[in-house]
C-alpha cells in the first residue's frame, strides 16, 4: 500500500465527515548568475502532500476544517496523529456549512516541458540579450519547474495533471561616467518564450538608460499618471480582489452584481474576464485548488459585476454553486490608441520601489525609481525620487485604457492605463 | 520547558553522516542542513476559521551542498529513507551530473569561489520555551480568537470584520560537515488583531500583533490588542490625506524597525557586495548617519523570532555593529560571499526552508537607544509629525532610495500633539539624508517580528527589527 492509499484508509477510520488530499510532486532545476558566470546550481526534488479535513457539528449547522502538510517521511503512527489532531481541530471550528466539489474522474497532461532542454534554452536566452558598456546584466536567476498535481476528495475526485513554471529574476544595470544604477524584475511563465524574455530585457535595459538621464522629480500638480509597465497589474487586482466572494461576502468589497462599480463619467468602462487557458502562463491548471473545473467566465462587463469568484466556501455563501478560484485574467474595454493617452500633461511611471495598490482601502502607493514627464508642448524628461499616491476609489469614473493589450504571466492587460486623480510628492 | 529537538532528525543523523562522508570521497566541500520544523497557525475571523499545522517556517526536508573545483551545487529532497541510502545517493549524483553536462554542453562559465572552512565545531542547544505549540491547548485558544473576533464588532458598530491570527513554530535544524555537527531546538510564535472597519466613504484597516522567542503563552496577550487596534481604526477613519512635504518627522519604534531594516538591512547584505549591487561596499568606514546612530544585527542581539543559535551554513549567530555614530563599521554575510570577499561570516546565511538557496540575511536589525525622552522630542517641533506603525518598506542598496508605507501620522504643531491624523502616509528619501538628520533619539526601545522579508520579491525569512523613537526630517507623501 503506498503512502496515498494508507492516507486514504487512515482517513476513512477517522471519523471526518469529508476529507480533500493534494499531492504536489516538484521537480526543479535552479542556475544561479553573477554577470554571466554560473554561481550555484541547484536541483530540488520535493514531494508535498496537504490533507484538508472536514468535520460538522452533531446538529449539522456548522462545518469546520483543519489542513496538514504530511512528510512523504511520516510514518504511519505519524498520520494517524496529524488526521486524529485535524479532525479534532475541526471540530473546534465552527464554520457555516457548504459543499465540497465533486464527483468527477480525470488525467489531463497539460503542456509539455522538459527540464533540461528547458534549462538550456533559458541559458541560451539570457546569454545571448544584447549588452554593452553602459548597460547590462548584473546577474540573474533561472528557475524551471514541473509539478505534477494529484487531487483527490472523499465525494468522488480524483484529478491528475501537470504544468511547467518557470520564473527569471534579473538585475540590469545602466552606467555613465558619474554613476550606476540598477533596475530588478522578475517574470514568471509558463515554459520559455524567448521572445517576451528578450522584449522584456530589451526594455530593462533601456530604462536603465533613461534612468541616469533622471532628474529630481518636481511638482506635477494635476498631471495624471499612466500606468505602462508590470505595476499596472495592481491596478486590475484591485477590481479581481473586489469580484472575490470572499471579499463581497465579508463586506469588505462594494461591488454588487448588476451595479456599475462607477458614477458615470469620463472614462472607459472596464470588462474583466477569468480565462481558462492563456498562452504562455504558468497558471495554465484545468482545476482549482478544491478540484472545481477552471473556464471562461465574465466577471466584470462595461464597469458591471456580472459574476463572483472565488472559493467554494465563500462562493456558497454568496449563492454561488460552480464558481472557482481565478487562474488566468483578461481585462479590456480601453478605447484610446497608446498616442491619444500618451498627449498632454502627464507623468509615465516607469519604475517604483514598490507600487501598491490595497484592495481593501484602495490606496495607492509606489516611491518614484523613473518616471518619464510630458508637457502639453510637447517636451519631456525623465525623473527620479518622490512618490505618487491615491485611492482607487476617486479614479473609477475616470479611467482610461488603451485599446491595446500586453500580456504578464497569467494576466492580459491593458498596455497603458491612465489615472487621473493622483498626488504626485516631487523632490524639488 | 526544554524545546525537545526532533526525534526525525535524530533518526536520519547517522545515515546523513554517512552520505556527507561518501559525498566527500568525490567533492572537496560537502554539507548538509536537515531540517523538520512543526508547528500550527489558527486564523479565526467573524466570517471565517481555520486552522493548520503550517506555519511560514515549518518544514521537513534536507539539502546537500557540494562543491568540485570552485563550483557550489545543492540537492534538496524530502523523502530520505535511512533504509534506501544508497538510492538516495544515487538520485543525488545522478541529478548533479545531469547538470553538470547540460552546463557543459551550453558553455557556461562558472564563478569560482574558494572552498569554505569547516574547522571542527560541535554544538546541541535546546533552548527553552513556556509551552510547546504541540502541547498548546487549542479549544480555549481557539474560544479566545472567537470572542475576541465578536467583541470587536460589539464594541465599535463599524467593525466590519475582525481577523485574529495565532502561529507557533517548534524548529528543529541539523547542520552536518565532514567536521562539523551542529543542532539546534527553539520556539517562536506570532499572533495579530486586525480590524476593516467602515464608515460611508472608506474601508480602514488597523492591526496589531505580538511575537517572541517564546511558546504559545505569548497568544494570552492577543486579548488586550483588540482595544488599541480598534481605537487605531477609528482614527483612521477620521484621518485625512497629508499635503505632499518635507517634515520634521518622529518614528515610533516599528517605523524606526522598518527604517533599520529597508535602510542598512538590506543596504549592508554582503552578498549584494559580490555583485556590486550595494553602495554600501564603498562607505565603510565612512560617515552614513548622525553622531546619534548605531545599530545592531544579529540573531544574539535580542531575543526574538529569528535567534537562532547557529545559521543555514553551520556558522554560529552573531551581533555585529553594522553603524557606530554615524560611521558604517561592517555588513553582514553569508559563508560563501565571505569566501567572495575574503571576510568572514557573520552568522547570516538563511534559506526560505530547506527547499531554497542560502542569502545573505537579516536576523535581529535594531537601533541603539538614546537619552531622550519622547516627550521632549514632540516638544521640539515646530511643524511635522510622529509617525506610528509599520506596513511595508522597500529599499534600493544600489541608489540608498527607501520607501516606507506608515499606518498614520499625527500632527505636531509648536511643539504639541494637535490631535489631527493624517493617513496613509509613504515616507521616501535617501538613506545618508534620513539618518544624517537624526537629531533626538529616545531611552526606550522595542522589538517587532511579526513580519516576514523578501529578498527582491521572494524568498521569504522570518526577521525582527526596531528601536527607540528617532527624530529626523522626512519626506512624507
Amino acid at each position: 500500500m503506498n503512502m496515498t492509499e494508507r492516507l486514504i484508509e487512515i482517513l476513512k477510520n477517522s471519523g471526518a465527515d469529508d476529507y480533500e488530499i493534494t499531492i504536489n510532486d516538484t521537480k526543479a532545476w535552479e542556475f544561479y548568475f553573477i554577470r554571466h558566470e554560473l554561481d550555484q546550481n541547484r536541483v530540488r526534488n520535493t514531494k508535498e502532500i496537504s490533507v484538508k479535513v472536514y468535520k460538522k457539528s452533531e446538529d449539522g449547522s456548522s462545518l469546520g476544517f483543519a489542513t496538514a502538510v504530511i512528510p512523504p517521511t511520516a510514518s504511519d503512527e505519524e498520520i494517524e496523529k496529524t488526521v486524529k489532531d485535524l479532525v479534532f481541530q475541526a471540530s473546534l471550528l465552527k464554520n457555516r456549512p457548504f459543499e465540497l466539489t465533486g464527483p468527477g474522474e480525470s488525467s489531463i497532461e497539460t503542456e509539455e516541458s522538459d527540464l533540461k532542454e528547458q534549462s538550456y534554452g533559458f541559458i541560451k536566452t539570457m546569454d545571448e540579450i544584447p549588452e554593452d558598456e553602459n548597460s547590462y546584466l548584473n546577474s540573474y536567476e533561472i528557475f524551471i519547474e514541473r509539478t505534477d498535481r494529484r487531487f483527490i476528495n472523499s465525494r468522488g475526485v480524483d484529478i491528475s495533471f501537470s504544468y511547467p513554471y518557470s520564473m527569471v529574476e534579473a538585475v540590469v544595470n545602466a552606467r555613465n561616467e558619474k554613476e550606476e544604477i540598477e533596475l530588478y524584475r522578475l517574470f514568471e511563465m509558463g515554459t520559455l518564450r524567448k521572445e517576451v524574455l528578450n522584449e522584456n530585457m530589451t526594455e530593462m535595459e533601456k530604462m536603465g538608460l533613461n534612468r541616469l538621464r533622471a532628474v529630481p522629480t518636481p511638482k506635477t500638480e494635476g498631471y495624471p499618471v499612466l500606468f505602462s509597465t508590470d505595476d499596472a497589474r495592481n491596478i486590475y487586482y484591485y477590481f479581481i480582489d473586489n469580484t472575490d466572494a470572499a471579499m463581497v461576502y465579508r463586506k469588505l468589497s462594494s461591488f454588487e452584481i448588476g451595479k456599475s462599480i462607477a458614477e458615470e463619467g469620463t472614462g472607459d468602462k472596464l470588462t474583466l474576464k477569468a480565462l481558462g487557458r492563456l498562452e504562455g502562463s504558468s497558471s495554465n491548471f484545468p482545476y482549482d485548488e478544491e478540484g472545481s473545473p477552471v473556464r471562461d467566465m465574465d466577471i466584470i462587463t462595461d464597469n458591471v459585476p456580472v459574476n463572483f469568484h472565488g472559493n467554494r466556501m465563500f462562493s456558497q455563501y454568496m449563492g454561488i454553486q460552480d464558481s472557482f478560484s481565478l487562474t488566468n485574467i483578461r481585462a479590456e474595454g480601453g478605447t484610446h490608441s497608446e498616442e491619444e493617452l500618451r498627449s498632454g500633461n502627464y507623468i509615465e511611471a516607469l519604475e517604483f520601489s514598490d507600487f501598491q495598490v490595497d484592495p481593501i482601502t484602495g490606496d495607492i502607493f509606489g516611491e518614484i525609481r523613473l518616471a518619464y514627464v510630458h508637457n502639453a508642448d510637447g517636451s519631456g524628461y525623465y525623473v527620479t525620487g518622490g512618490s505618487i499616491s491615491g485611492n482607487m476609489k476617486d479614479n473609477l469614473g475616470s479611467m482610461e485604457m488603451s485599446c491595446s493589450l500586453r500580456q504578464y504571466d497569467n494576466m492580459l492587460i491593458p498596455r497603458i492605463t491612465k489615472l487621473y486623480k493622483m498626488n504626485i510628492a516631487g523632490v524639488e | 520547558m526544554r524545546s525537545v529537538f526532533s526525534e526525525y532528525l535524530v533518526s536520519i543523523t547517522d545515515t546523513v553522516k554517512d552520505m556527507v562522508a561518501r559525498l566527500a570521497e568525490t567533492y572537496d566541500y560537502v554539507s548538509a542542513l536537515a531540517t523538520d520544523s512543526k508547528g500550527f497557525a489558527v486564523r479565526i475571523s467573524n466570517s471565517s476559521k481555520s486552522a493548520s499545522n503550517r506555519t511560514m517556517t515549518t518544514e521537513r526536508g534536507i539539502v546537500f551542498r557540494v562543491s568540485r573545483r570552485g563550483l557550489y551545487s545543492e540537492y534538496a529532497f524530502n523523502d530520505l529513507d535511512p533504509e534506501k541510502e544508497d538510492e538516495a545517493m544515487e538520485r543525488l549524483e545522478q541529478a548533479l551530473e545531469d547538470q553538470y553536462d547540460l552546463l557543459y554542453s551550453a558553455g557556461v562559465r562558472e564563478y569560482e569561489t574558494p572552498e569554505l572552512d569547516d574547522e571542527p565545531l560541535e554544538l546541541f542547544v535546546e533552548k527553552e520555551t513556556e509551552i510547546l505549540p504541540e502541547d498548546c491547548e487549542l479549544e480555549t485558544m481557539v474560544n479566545d480568537l472567537v470572542d475576541i473576533c465578536e467583541k470587536a464588532k460589539q464594541m465599535d458598530e463599524r467593525v466590519v470584520e475582525c481577523y485574529t491570527s495565532a502561529q507557533s513554530t517548534h524548529i528543529s535544524k541539523m547542520f552536518i560537515s565532514r567536521n562539523r555537527f551542529l543542532r539546534q531546538s527553539y520556539v517562536y510564535s506570532e499572533g495579530s488583531v486586525a480590524v476593516v472597519a467602515a464608515n460611508e466613504e472608506d474601508n480602514k484597516f488597523a492591526y496589531k500583533a505580538v511575537s517572541g522567542l517564546k511558546g504559545p503563552e505569548i497568544f494570552r496577550d492577543l486579548r488586550s490588542q483588540l482595544e488599541p487596534c480598534i481605537k487605531m481604526a477609528d482614527e483612521l477613519l477620521s484621518s485625512e490625506r497629508i499635503v505632499p512635504g518635507e517634515y520634521e518627522i518622529i518614528t515610533d519604534p516599528s517605523v524606526t524597525g522598518l527604517i533599520a531594516h529597508e535602510a542598512f538591512g538590506h543596504g549592508v547584505e554582503m552578498d549584494m557586495f559580490v555583485k556590486e549591487r550595494a553602495l554600501g561596499k564603498y562607505y565603510i568606514d565612512k560617515r552614513v548617519g548622525s553622531d546619534k546612530v548605531t545599530m545592531h544585527e544579529g540573531a544574539l542581539c535580542a531575543e526574538n523570532v529569528t535567534s537562532y543559535a547557529f545559521d543555514d551554513e553551520g556558522t554560529l549567530a552573531g551581533d555585529v555593529t553594522e553603524i557606530e555614530n554615524g560611521i558604517l563599521k561592517t555588513g553582514i554575510c553569508d559563508a560563501l560571499s565571505a569566501k567572495r570577499l575574503g571576510t568572514v561570516p557573520t552568522g547570516n546565511g538563511k534559506r526560505e526552508n530547506y527547499a531554497h538557496k542560502v542569502y545573505t540575511r537579516m536576523t535581529n536589525t535594531i537601533f541603539d537607544s538614546g537619552t531622550d525622552s519622547l516627550e521632549d522630542m514632540i516638544s521640539s517641533i515646530k511643524k511635522g509629525y510622529l509617525l506610528e506603525g509599520c506596513e511595508s518598506g522597500m529599499e534600493d542598496p544600489k541608489h540608498w532610495g527607501i520607501q516606507c508605507i506608515v499606518s498614520l501620522g499625527r500632527e505636531i504643531i509648536d511643539g504639541k500633539l494637535t490631535g489631527k491624523i493624517v493617513s496613509p502616509v509613504i515616507m521616501t528619501g535617501y538613506v545618508p539624508d534620513l539618518l544624517g538628520n537624526i537629531s533626538m533619539v529616545s531611552s526606550d526601545r522595542e522589538v517587532f517580528g511579526s513580519g516576514g522579508c523578501g529578498k527582491g520579491h521572494k524568498e521569504w525569512v522570518k526577521v525582527a527589527d526596531g528601536g527607540p523613537y528617532l527624530k529626523t526630517i522626512g519626506r512624507l507623501g
